[in-house]
């Protein structure tokens, strides 16, 4: 078992490197190094003063240097610019050279600075990332009991009107992508359009005052695209299951079939689902985008638009290592949790 | 400051005159009247009338919340967003305002003279103004802050445009003996040759009145600024929060005339460019103004019961061609018939309806407003769309595929449709793009054809010297022309505006003749509040003035 984490650990630590180095040669291609320029220096700049702009802050150097700094295996640079400004990867306001820490990569606990949030990132991470997780809190508790509540009672009765009719419904909820519900509930909750009022359409007062009314849209459409999801898992496994040898016998000594359900066939059922939901993680992480755009709540989907969208180095870095992070993370859960519910299965 | 008027400007009265004679509109006279030092009181009281009164009073406190876009702070005279300027004004003032109205008046600055050609400005600092950490604000500092407008070297700094007439060309300073300070409250400005907009410039929102200590990196954590209000928080994309300034006294509330500061707390809210989402803001009760409103949502926020306020300016949209840009190797718009083609093809009354919903005035191609005073009417331009073919022909690109790129939002991308179809129809060949902000900022200025919108200006020859003179900072069109710039330094040493429109005419035939752009409309602009909301009246080039809102009692 220990092995068995320190392995997946390992491969963590080789996948985010790989990411990491894909985003960071992506993001250092020279249309997109010119692009940072132009936004942090002014948009009007000439070829030449780009050039100058990039070299003072070290960019012009080759890819594996630059990365190595951002790793913290390399000192990080110092350059006297062409205007005569001292500038230095570890050179912040207020740090003199002599000050300044030699390496300053991730390895030692320094995320870089965000160019468009002009912050640190591992301080805009948190924040956004803090954000993102009361959505996905708030997701995950709406989403999962009441997708296994239908997927059980669906699945109990293959065929029957109760398993056509949710089936129906869950297919309609999972077909319906975000960005279609998402405005569809906008105007009939929220608009004086139709005149029900009853929620907000907007989300941003939910970041700093979480209430019934202003989060139960973006709660809501995440939550029913992912739960017709997880409603169709859980049936096709819950009718597999009451299918089997087990039940019949179950049956036949007169059990009663709440019991069998209850008793029996539940815990088997639900082997199949809980691999699906630990999987809505990452889907969650990065499906909040179109939401937290939609109704204006600024979390770790957002920052992820904004990043991309201004060629944010090293923010992007940021963002790819938590994602490498919580997929890897999930996924390791649900292999170990796996063997809890099924205990024919064994690791290592 | 009434005892600087004891001896009015006399081309105030000859202003007035034209005013009467319906040469000048109230709100042309304004401008000007008090860009010559007049208070606006001393100016309506040259046409006969009382000045209206302030706005009735608002209860102090409370807390604002403004959808408006939440920029990453930098150095104000880099400042290339009014988003910048509103948040600045919070806590850093400027030596003169012009409002709604088109008036000008000082706030930093007492008052200020011209001489009778405007060669000279005297300006006054107000007394009893103090930064927020305990330094007096006297002329000195308004002589460092002229110095630090005029260093051309800073990169975007683009008020050393504004203040060109201070500049010596071969150092790229303030000129020998510009900026001359006179006792410990009187600063004299001596420019070279007359120059009308030296006082608008500084009304305008990169002129934003900066400590000598001033830290740019260090902006935000310091707030360091004469006005009543500090920065707490500023999270770009965000959210930017205000508070008052507890520890300091603020001049405003105890200069005649000015007052307000009633807010507790001002917070800036970022919705993003999407108007739809601006008014699920207003529907869920999260914001008080809208820093702009557009197009259909107009009605949409009407109908919820918020108030409009409009302004008719020189706000608008320009379709320009970028002379220099190559595509594979060859500039498309550097030929003038390739330019007079496509723009001939375009009706801007049409443009006008299908693009801004009709709301504002047609436009002629030469960026000269009806509003400025010094607009000369020289009429519609060509609108010939069955020449277009034959034009281009000629010049050997009736089988080139155009490219019409636009900023996704509203009525850039309407208007810009509207231009594309009839060209068109005029059977050329174009191509649409729509762009999302994030990318269409990054080469904006170099796209080969392109919309700018571009904010009012009180006077029109100031937008003609920021957009189209050869080799200006913000000149997208790289158009160059000596003959049009020679026009231009004309036009701007000419104090009298009916002299100006002389010259005007000529400037405004010679840049339609040269088809730099297709400008198809003036805005009218529109903004939103909350019924109570006090202060808020749309302003032509965007402005909030914190200090002046508030919710009524």
């Amino acid at each position: 078992m220990g092995l068995f984490v320190l392995r997946r650990v390992g491969v963590m630590i080789l996948t985010a490197l790989c990411l990491t180095f894909v985003v960071f040669y992506l993001t250092n291609l020279d249309p997109n190094l010119e692009k940072l320029a132009k936004t942090q220096g002014n948009a009007r700049m000439s070829d030449e003063q780009v050039q100058t702009w990039l070299s003072n802050r070290g960019y012009d150097r080759p890819d594996y240097i630059k990365y190595g700094e951002w790793l913290g295996v390399l000192p990080g640079y110092v350059i006297e610019g062409a205007d005569g400004d001292i500038r230095g990867r570890c050179l912040r306001a207020g740090v003199t050279a002599e000050d300044a820490p030699r390496f300053c990569g991730i390895l030692q606990g320094d995320w870089g600075f965000s160019t468009v949030f002009k912050e640190d990132v591992s301080k805009i991470v948190m924040i956004r990332l803090s954000q993102t997780a009361k959505l996905m809190g708030m997701v995950m508790l709406v989403m999962v009991p009441s997708a296994l509540i239908i997927g059980v009672l669906a699945g109990m009765r293959e065929g029957s009107r109760l398993d056509r009719t949710l089936s129906t419904a869950s297919i309609v909820t999972t077909a319906t992508p975000e960005y279609v519900s998402g405005v569809l509930f906008i105007t009939i909750f929220a608009s004086s359009a139709v005149g029900l009022k009853w929620f907000n359409g907007s989300a941003t007062s939910a970041m700093e005052n979480m209430t019934f009314v202003n989060f139960t849209l973006p709660v809501m459409t995440v939550a029913l695209y992912g739960m017709g999801y997880i409603a169709r898992m859980t049936r096709a496994s819950m009718t597999e299951v009451m299918t089997a040898q087990y039940i019949r016998t179950a049956r036949l000594k007169g059990v009663s079939f709440r019991n069998i359900v209850i008793k029996h066939a539940l815990r088997n059922a639900l082997i199949a689902p809980f691999t699906v939901i630990m999987l809505q993680f990452p889907w969650l992480l990065n499906g909040v985008v179109i939401v937290e755009t939609l109704f204006n709540f600024k979390g770790f989907g957002w920052t992820l638009v904004q990043a991309a969208g201004n060629n944010d180095i090293e923010m992007l870095l940021g963002v790819s290592v938590v994602s490498v992070f919580v997929v890897l993370t999930t996924q390791l859960i649900s292999d170990i949790g796996y063997v809890f519910l099924n205990p024919r299965i064994r690791i290592s | 400051m009434t005892h600087f008027n004891s001896a009015l400007h006399p081309a105030a009265y000859m202003y007035a005159e034209e005013e009467r004679a319906g040469k000048l509109s109230r709100r042309e006279f304004m401008t000007r009247a008090t860009a010559l030092g007049l208070t606006a009181t001393a100016a309506y009281g040259l046409l006969g009338l009382k000045a209206p009164a302030a706005a009735a009073g608002a209860q102090m406190g409370g807390t604002m919340r403004i959808q408006q876009n939440v920029v990453a702070m930098k150095d104000p005279r880099t400042f290339d967003w009014s988003y910048l300027g509103n948040v600045a004004r919070c806590w850093l003032e400027y030596l003169v305002e012009i409002n709604s109205d088109g008036s000008m008046r000082g706030m930093l600055l007492e008052g200020w003279e011209a001489n009778e050609d405007a060669t000279q400005y005297t300006l006054h600092v107000r007394p009893g103004v103090t930064w927020n950490n305990g330094d007096a604000f006297n002329a000195d500092n308004v002589v460092w802050i002229l110095n630090y407008w005029c260093d051309k070297a800073v990169e975007g700094n683009s008020m050393a445009g504004r203040m060109s007439s201070l500049i010596d060309a071969e150092t790229g300073m303030a000129r020998e003996g510009a900026i001359v300070k006179l006792d410990d409250m009187t600063v004299q400005l001596n420019l070279p040759a007359s120059d009308i907009t030296v006082m608008v410039g500084m009304a305008d929102y990169p002129a934003a009145v900066v400590h000598p200590s001033h830290d740019p990196e260090n902006m935000v954590a310091q707030s360091l600024g004469t006005g009543p209000y500090k920065l707490e928080s500023l999270e770009v994309g965000v959210k930017a929060v205000l508070v008052r300034n507890e520890g300091h006294t603020w001049w405003g509330h105890s200069a005649e005339g000015i007052g307000g500061a009633y807010l507790d707390r001002i917070e800036f809210v970022d919705y993003g460019t999407d108007p739809a989402a601006w008014m699920a803001a207003i529907e869920s009760d999260e914001v008080d103004m809208l820093y702009e409103n557009v197009g259909e949502f107009l009605d949409i926020a009407s109908a919820i019961g918020w108030e409009q306020s409009d302004v008719t300016t020189g706000a608008t949209l320009v379709f320009r061609f970028n002379q220099k840009t190559e595509v594979d190797g060859m500039a498309p718009y550097a030929d003038v018939r390739v330019r007079q083609a496509l723009s001939q093809a375009v009706n801007n009354g049409v443009v006008l309806e299908l693009g801004y919903s009709g709301r504002g005035t047609e436009a002629d191609n030469h960026h000269v407003a009806p509003v400025h005073p010094e607009y000369a009417d020289i009429g519609r331009p060509t609108f010939d769309p069955s020449g277009t073919k034959a034009l281009l022909d000629e010049a050997g690109m009736g089988d080139y595929e155009f490219e019409l790129i636009t900023l996704d939002d509203d009525f850039n991308r309407n208007s810009g449709d509207a231009v594309a179809a009839q060209i068109r129809d005029a059977g050329a060949n174009i191509k649409r793009t729509i762009m999302p902000g994030s990318t269409f900022w990054n080469d904006w200025d170099k796209f080969p054809f392109s919309a700018t919108e571009w904010n009012h200006r009180p006077l029109g020859v100031q937008v003609l010297a920021l957009a189209y003179r050869s080799g200006e900072a913000w000149n997208e069109a790289a158009y160059s022309n000596p003959e049009f710039d020679a026009l231009l330094a004309k036009a701007m040493s000419l104090a009298d505006a009916d002299a100006r429109r002389e010259v005007m005419a000529d400037l405004e035939t010679l840049f339609r003749n040269d088809a730099v752009i297709i400008q198809p409309f003036w805005r009218k602009l529109y903004r939103h509040f909350r019924p109570g909301v006090v202060g808020a009246a749309m302003h032509p080039s965007f402005e909030i003035h914190a200090y002046k809102l508030g919710f009524s009692a």
